[in-house]
């Protein structure tokens, strides 16, 4: 580790800080419809938009049509991006699919259709040789906007749930959802993406071009017949389309599906050290502004900060190891580089720590944080391969996602997720001292803990049974690029990914599979909407509350003690129930790597 | 077919999710929240 490395992890920290608040504070005013400096430009659109719908803004929803609305939303925008997926090639105009692309196969366009409707964005394919620029745009991106506003749309309802007293409505989902597309993604994209192309990034429709390579490569590769055969390339096809616009949102709304396949390790998706630090940036920052907007929402901005300080000190705890880990010489191949392999005289072949699979412009320390932090999130782009990583380093984005994504988390998703874990944090200090939990004035009761316990079980249940029936039958086993501990890493790593709507891939597993397509389409559309409905049932039902004062009894919510009790609630849920999962993955994989065994 | 396939299943977990709001819902009938 280097000291350099940490001034720029604390340099991330310090950008974020500075941009939370203000930012939670505009979210504050732009969910409860006060006026904003946006609204002569926003304020006519969103009124045609209601009126071409039908939608009445002053209409307020009961949690469950709150969530119809959202299911029914979600539902008609899966078959949307499946139908597109599937008639790609039929469109009629050459710049939508100058690479002439066939229709994406079923099961791969069910998939992704599932992937990007839940904000999880796993990938299964090989975007520039698979996605049309209609399907990228049109598909995939219009998604980015939909799922991330969806969330933050929910988590605003959540936290009306905890403000309001005595009423029966969490807001108006179509209002929400409009409102936070219109007056915080759209701005804050446009603005990215200019500094994007800014920087490198492309925009254009143009087809794919081809350039002759300064020096040919000389490749052998199976033949049909299995033989080797020896070909010399001389040229090489650069991918272009619409990436830019695309970018702005994957990282904002913690999407994560990349325009090309090698994501944020793409000089194209990520041109220079600027937009690295800015993507990692734009995942954490409405996250971290939802925490002020609680604050402010719930009339506390002290409960606010005391869950910014929980989710800030998971996220510390989890780069601190991550580049601990990573900043180690992988010990084999110290072996090999002290027995045979030279880079060089004089130099290391593990310059800095474990370089395998990492971009040499960002180095150990940014591709650590880069790897906590889109964990932390449900974001899932990547500038590094997580199934690179030294065991200990891979099992702390693997960590990040079982915790439930709620270190800063999705946008809406990390913010309800850690306000579930806030009720069961509360329910338990109430029973430490003997009296009915409360939370800000609102009695904590048999149905709201019930539910969320419901919300925390789902989501082990789903990742475990899928992976242990993975590991039990060939379509499962067949996938794997290792044997041993790390292939159940990249099988459980899947399924993590997936029921956390984080879509980030641990490389080495071949999804793109009947099973795998599949399974982990039904896992990302349980882990996302079969969670949100027990969350949707504790806001309507904590609406309904009486507000009662504050006693000498009442644990204090905005305080080092809550923040203390809320990490350690995190911290042992998810320790108790991944942990013999992690032990017979990355830690196994740990101490034998450390013993000289690996796995081929 | 597959694509039939699909659709439905698509529309079967959104109607199985449905289901489940009202299933949430109904739990609340023991609850006694003041």
């Amino acid at each position: 580790m280097t000291s350099n490395g940490w001034l720029q992890i604390a340099v991330f920290f310090a950008l974020l800080l500075l941009a939370a608040k203000p930012l939670g504070l505009y979210m504050a005013r732009v969910y409860e419809r006060q006026k904003t400096w946006l609204d002569p430009v926003l304020g006519p659109v969103e009124r045609l938009l209601y009126r071409l719908t039908g939608v009445n803004p002053e209409a307020e929803m009961r949690w469950t049509e709150y969530g119809a609305a959202m299911l029914i939303f979600s539902c008609a925008t899966l078959l949307l991006t499946y139908a597109i997926e599937r008639l790609q090639h039929a469109i009629p105009i050459p710049m939508l699919n100058p690479q002439h692309l066939a229709a994406v196969e079923p099961y791969l366009a069910w998939n992704t259709a599932a992937s990007f409707t839940t904000n999880t964005n796993w990938q299964s394919y090989v975007p520039e040789t698979t996605m049309s620029y209609l399907t990228q745009m049109a598909g995939l991106a219009t998604h980015n906007f939909w799922s991330a506003a969806t969330g933050m749309a929910l988590a605003i309802a959540f936290i009306r749930g905890i403000s309001r007293r005595e009423s029966k409505t969490l807001g108006n989902f179509w209002v929400d959802l409009t409102r936070g597309t219109l007056w915080v993604l759209l701005p804050i994209c446009l603005v990215y993406a200019l500094a994007l192309v800014s920087q490198g990034a492309i925009q254009n429709l143009k087809p794919y071009d081809t350039v002759t390579l300064i020096e040919p490569q000389t490749v052998t590769a199976p033949g049909a017949d299995g033989k080797p055969v020896t070909t010399t390339v001389t040229t090489q096809t650069i991918a272009q389309g619409p990436l830019a616009s695309q970018e702005a949102i994957k990282m904002l709304g913690t999407n994560g599906g990349g325009f090309f396949n090698a994501n944020s390790a793409h000089p194209f998706e990520n041109p220079t050290p600027l937009t690295n630090l800015l993507e990692m940036l734009s995942i954490f920052l409405i996250p971290a502004g939802l925490c002020i907007t609680l604050g402010r929402m719930v009339g506390s901005p002290g409960h606010g900060w005391a869950v910014f300080a929980a989710m800030s000190v998971l996220w510390f705890a989890g780069v601190a190891t991550c580049y601990w880990a990573e900043a180690q010489p992988n010990p084999l191949l110290h072996g090999v580089n002290q027995r045979v392999a030279t880079a060089g005289p004089g130099q290391s072949l593990s310059p800095g720590g474990n370089m395998e699979g990492k971009e040499v412009r960002f180095g150990v320390a940014d591709s650590a944080l880069f790897a906590t932090v889109t964990t932390d999130a449900s974001c899932g782009a990547v500038n590094s391969m997580h199934d690179s990583f030294m065991p200990l380093g891979g099992m702390v984005p693997l960590a990040n996602i079982m915790m439930g994504e709620i270190i800063f988390g999705g946008v809406g998703s990390g913010m309800y997720g850690m306000l579930i874990f806030v009720i069961v944090t509360v329910f338990i200090a109430g029973l430490m001292v003997g009296r009915t939990p409360e939370y800000l004035g609102k009695k904590v009761q048999a149905y709201e803990v019930q539910l969320s316990m419901l919300y925390v079980l789902i989501f082990p249940l789903i990742i475990l049974g899928f992976a242990a029936v993975s590991v039990l039958i060939p379509a499962g086993l067949s996938s794997i690029s290792n044997h041993g501990p790390h292939g159940l890493s990249q099988i459980l790593y899947a399924y993590t990914s997936s029921a956390g709507n984080n879509g980030s891939a641990f490389a080495g597993l071949n999804a793109n599979t009947h099973w795998y397509n599949s399974t982990l389409g039904i896992t990302m559309l349980v882990g996302r909407f079969l969670m949100i409905v027990p969350m949707l049932a504790v806001a309507g039902s904590l609406a309904t509350k009486k507000i009662v004062p504050p006693s000498l009894g009442t644990f204090p919510v905005n305080s080092t003690l809550f923040t203390v009790l809320l990490v350690s609630v995190i911290l042992i849920v998810g320790a108790l129930t991944f942990f013999p999962a992690l032990s017979l993955g990355p830690i196994l994989e740990h101490l034998l790597l450390r013993s000289g065994i690996s796995f081929s | 077919m597959l694509d039939l396939i699909f659709l439905v299943v698509s529309l079967v977990f959104f109607v199985i999710a449905v289901a489940y709001v009202h299933s949430c819902q109904s739990l609340k009938g023991g609850g006694g929240n003041a």
